[in-house]
């Protein structure tokens, strides 16, 4: 199973899914007797999730270990620890988990990887580790290939990251690989980081596998699932060969989808076409997704009244509203996307491009020194806040900033 | 001017055809280079023919022979040979270049008359500076004597959408030339750029190739359709990425056929080409003839090797074409490289020739669409320009092709890509059979050796300059030798082109050493 992603819901009822659909996939595994576990990554959201979090995967890891289970695990790109400092590393340190990757480098600059044997199943089994943008590539270009190709006995290679052959939509973008880099002749490949479950096979790749989310670890994850993508894990029978791949569904909660179009439309019609959809459903223990997307005719998108759709389906009853306004434009006013050499060179042509969009009586508001006004603002807005400074003493340094920028006397107001 | 430097001074002629006296022993070649100074500028002035001139007449020249041949014994001589026998230079101006400003104008004047001449120096080609985003094609050539110094660099942005020509016959060195100017592509983001590569060439998957540049993990892709080497990706494109107007232009289609096909897209959409394929040709939709049916299916079979396995399921036999799981992003991915500025290279060597024509189709009509799209909503300008590389160019822009068939995406792009930012490197054997009219757009022209004086009319008539006295000298070009005729260029400039290997060891990657530092 694959990018599990704990901790990753902020909202208590999914949460409580999240943990959920964690220990019955963990029960199954024990009620199944599988020979051992492979997470490819992505176990935990954050290399080192809250303690919540640690307190229920460390029980559920406790049984595990006691069913006689090993577990062998790489880092996703997401619980990654340079320095083998996360909940992983503790896991591993009290042997309830086993990391998979063993690379040391060589003279020559390339990596070796060794293999680690499943001592019950004889099982040969090597891995890499997802890594932060683009630092995958360079590891998987500098691996000993041949040393890896050429162990014989049954092999599975753990590895967290996209495959390009292995897209399914375009949309799919972000850190994907050419599938040439992963070493040859394994006998099955564990992926991590797609989180739609996904088994092929290639030339020289007799089965790559991606299991998928367990449940949800992007946002889109979720409305994914309220469109009836199944999530689980899956179940491998092997010998000297693949004898079957079985995707297992876990089950996780009941959702409900509203997509509204509103392309061309005005946001007082958007607004009466999602409240005639809300009164349609019985949101009541339900993760609600709503989707607003289109560009509109007339109207800001923050016309679109989500706050009040918001109320009234948490007074049905509604387990979690999940609201998504992001490929909502307005043609009345919408940010362009701008181009540039460099960060500044960027700010300025996102402002320069979209200024004229803007409609103020104050003329400093507009034009070039509107331009300079909101680049000044910005810069005063993205300040970090500084190390031992409290909250309160930030959020004052901040809104002094910003006033002065806009020449507003605090002490007027 | 030194008087030792001079090697020729004007005689007489005129505009266009001006004679010179060559000083003995300076052995002037077709398509030198020389220099003659004038009041406040220089002209640069190019060799295009040679001849003898005497001052005895031939009679007695040949008498003279007619001594030394038949009598055997008397070795007869002129006396002061150098005065009454020498060569005649014909010259044509190619460039004024005003000393203050630097300034590089079309000569419309004579050099005065009785000037001397000397060859060219790098320190008179100082205007030939490379500038932001441009590419090198070659150093500046003399003759047969190359000017180091003198690189001749290209804007980019500007030849690629305005399309560009490479005419040559083979063994002339058109892949070294293309191989070259991709390397240079590969320096920045500015140029996006399909490469349809049919003998697989340019990667260098064997030796060295565009794979050895230090910016090619940013900047180049390379797609084969088996055994990608590590890094590389697999070209496998789903049946579901073809449309019916993908074979326009490229199959002959009957109308009749044509029809069915549509019929079948319209009702099956993505999956039209896989159901068109398994049904039966007596069971075919919407009153289509088995026959037509049978022949459809024939030459779909034959131009995408498609084949039915035992389960029924249609299989590619050289494993481009997928009718299941995989290739679905494989267009898209492309096509959002090159919006990225990047070289994308296909190895289309294991497909036939409409096979390759069909995948640059699909693929290529993609971007244009795109690329159209971005001009509606005023996104172009932000785009890098991309250009479609394709070898032997007559087969889709070719006057059969275009009188016989519909338009294809080549041919569009030829017309009306420059719009667009869509630009097409064509390279050919024979330019002859391209339209005029889309001969005359492709504004920039790298012309390599050609024996074909048919070949080597089309090209003169259509240059960006005059070329009509370099007949002779295009044909005399040696291997790595081109004239570079474009818009973008003052004059027409002899080059020679550096031999890739040369490039790469200069410039290419060094292997690190030192150990990598893993987690």
């Amino acid at each position: 199973m694959s990018d599990i992603h704990l901790g990753f819901q902020k909202h208590e009822a999914l949460q409580k899914i999240e943990q959920e659909v964690f220990e019955r996939a963990m029960d199954q595994c024990i009620s199944c007797k599988v020979d051992f576990i492979l997470i490819p990554g992505d176990l935990f959201h954050v290399n080192i999730p809250e303690m919540r979090v640690q307190k229920f995967a460390f029980a559920k890891f406790r049984q595990i270990y006691d069913a006689s289970i090993p577990v062998y695990v790489v880092y996703g790109s997401h619980d990654f620890s340079p320095v083998s400092n996360s909940v992983i590393d503790l896991l591993a340190e009290v042997g309830y988990i086993t990391k998979v990757t063993k690379a040391t480098s060589l003279d020559d600059g390339r990596i070796k990887l060794d293999f680690l044997v499943d001592e019950k199943t004889g099982v040969k089994i090597a891995g890499l580790s997802g890594l932060k943008v683009g630092k995958d590539r360079e590891y998987y270009e500098k691996l000993d290939r041949e040393s890896l190709e050429a162990e014989s006995g049954f092999k599975i290679f753990l590895f967290h990251g996209g495959i390009s052959e292995m897209k399914t939509e375009s949309g799919m973008d972000g850190e994907n690989m050419p599938l040439s880099l992963l070493p040859r002749n394994f006998d099955y490949y564990a992926g991590g980081h797609m989180h739609k479950f996904n088994s092929q096979n290639f030339d020289g790749y007799p089965r790559i596998v991606y299991p998928g989310a367990l449940f949800a670890g992007y946002h889109s994850d979720l409305e994914d699932n309220a469109k009836g993508q199944k999530r689980g894990f899956v179940l491998v029978e092997f010998e000297d060969k693949i004898k079957n791949v079985e995707f297992v569904e876990i089950q996780n909660t009941h959702y409900k989808i509203i997509e509204v179009n509103a392309e061309n439309r005005m946001a007082e019609s958007v607004n009466k076409e999602l409240q005639d959809k809300i009164r349609e459903i019985d949101p009541a223990q339900q993760v609600v997704i709503i989707k607003v997307q289109g560009e509109m005719t007339k109207g800001k998108t923050a016309d679109v009244d989500i706050s009040a759709i918001r109320d009234e389906l948490n007074q049905k009853g509604a387990l979690v509203v999940n609201i998504n306004k992001n490929q909502l434009t307005s043609k009345e006013y919408c940010i362009t996307e701008a181009k540039g050499a460099n960060k500044e060179e960027i700010e300025n042509n996102v402002f320069t491009e979209n200024i004229g969009q803007l409609r103020f009586e104050q003329k400093n508001l507009l034009g070039e020194s509107g331009v300079q006004l909101a680049k000044k603002l910005l810069a005063g807005l993205i300040q970090q806040k500084l190390e031992n400074e409290k909250t309160a003493d930030y959020n004052a340094r901040i809104k002094e900033n910003a006033f002065g920028v806009l020449g507003i006397d605090t002490d007027a107001s | 001017m030194e008087e030792i430097s001079v090697v020729g001074q004007v005689v007489g002629g005129k505009f266009g055809d001006i004679i010179i006296r060559q000083k003995s022993g300076s052995n002037l070649e077709i398509g030198d280079l020389m220099v003659s100074e004038e009041n406040g500028s220089y002209l640069i002035l190019q060799v295009f023919a040679l001849e003898y001139g005497s001052q005895i007449q031939d009679k007695m020249q040949q008498m003279m022979s007619g001594v030394n041949l038949e009598q055997g014994i008397v070795d007869a001589q002129f006396f002061e040979p150098e005065f009454v026998n020498y060569v005649l230079a014909r010259i044509k101006p190619l460039a004024r270049v005003y000393k203050e400003k630097g300034e590089v104008k079309i000569p419309k004047s004579l050099p005065s008359f009785f000037n001397k001449l000397r060859l060219i120096t790098k320190d008179d080609l100082k205007f030939l500076h490379k500038e932001k985003d441009s590419i090198f094609v070659g150093y500046i050539r003399s003759g047969s004597k190359v000017i180091k110094e003198a690189e001749v660099w290209l804007p980019s942005e500007d030849v690629f959408s305005h399309h560009v020509l490479i005419p040559a016959t083979t063994g002339r060195g058109k892949s070294n030339l293309v191989k070259t100017i991709l390397w240079h592509v590969l320096d920045s983001n500015k140029v996006g750029a399909l490469v349809l590569d049919a003998h697989d060439e340019y990667f260098g998957r064997q030796g060295v190739g565009l794979k050895d540049h230090t910016r090619a993990r940013e900047n180049l892709v390379y797609y084969t359709p088996s055994n990608p080497p590590a890094g590389a990706n697999r070209l496998t494109i789903n049946l579901q990425s073809i449309r019916p107007e993908h074979f326009e232009g490229i199959v002959d289609f009957s109308d009749a056929q044509f029809q069915a096909i549509r019929s079948y897209f319209w009702k099956q959409r993505d999956t039209w080409l896989t159901t068109l394929m398994l049904t039966s040709p007596e069971a075919a939709e919407d009153r289509i003839a088995a026959a037509t049916m049978g022949v459809i299916q024939r030459k779909l079979r034959l131009i995408l090797g498609l084949v039915k396995d035992e389960e029924g399921h249609l299989v590619s036999k050289h494993e481009v074409f997928d009718s299941a799981t995989k290739g679905f992003t494989t267009v898209d991915d492309i096509v959002k490289d090159i919006e990225q500025g990047k070289v994308v290279v296909l190895d289309t060597s294991r497909l036939g020739d409409e096979a390759e024509l069909i995948v640059g189709n699909i693929i290529a009509s993609k971007l244009f669409e795109k690329y159209k799209a971005y001009k509606a909503t005023g996104e172009l300008t932000r785009k890098p320009v991309a250009t479609v590389v394709i070898e032997e160019a007559p087969r889709v822009i070719g006057v059969d092709v275009l009188t016989t068939k519909n338009d294809n995406i080549y041919s569009t792009i030829a017309k009306e890509g420059r719009k667009f930012k869509v630009g097409l490197t064509a390279i050919t054997q024979l330019s002859s059979v391209i339209p005029r009219s889309i001969l005359a757009n492709m504004n920039t022209k790298i012309i390599l050796g050609n024996e074909m004086k048919q070949e080597r009319e089309a090209i003169i008539s259509s240059a960006s300059q005059d070329l009509s006295e370099d007949d002779k000298n295009i044909a005399s070009l040696d291997k790595g030798e081109a004239i570079i005729t474009s818009i973008f260029v003052p004059f027409a400039m002899p080059i020679k082109i550096p031999l890739f290997e040369d490039i790469v060891r200069e410039k290419g990657v060094l292997t690190q050493s030192g150990k990598t530092k893993v987690f």
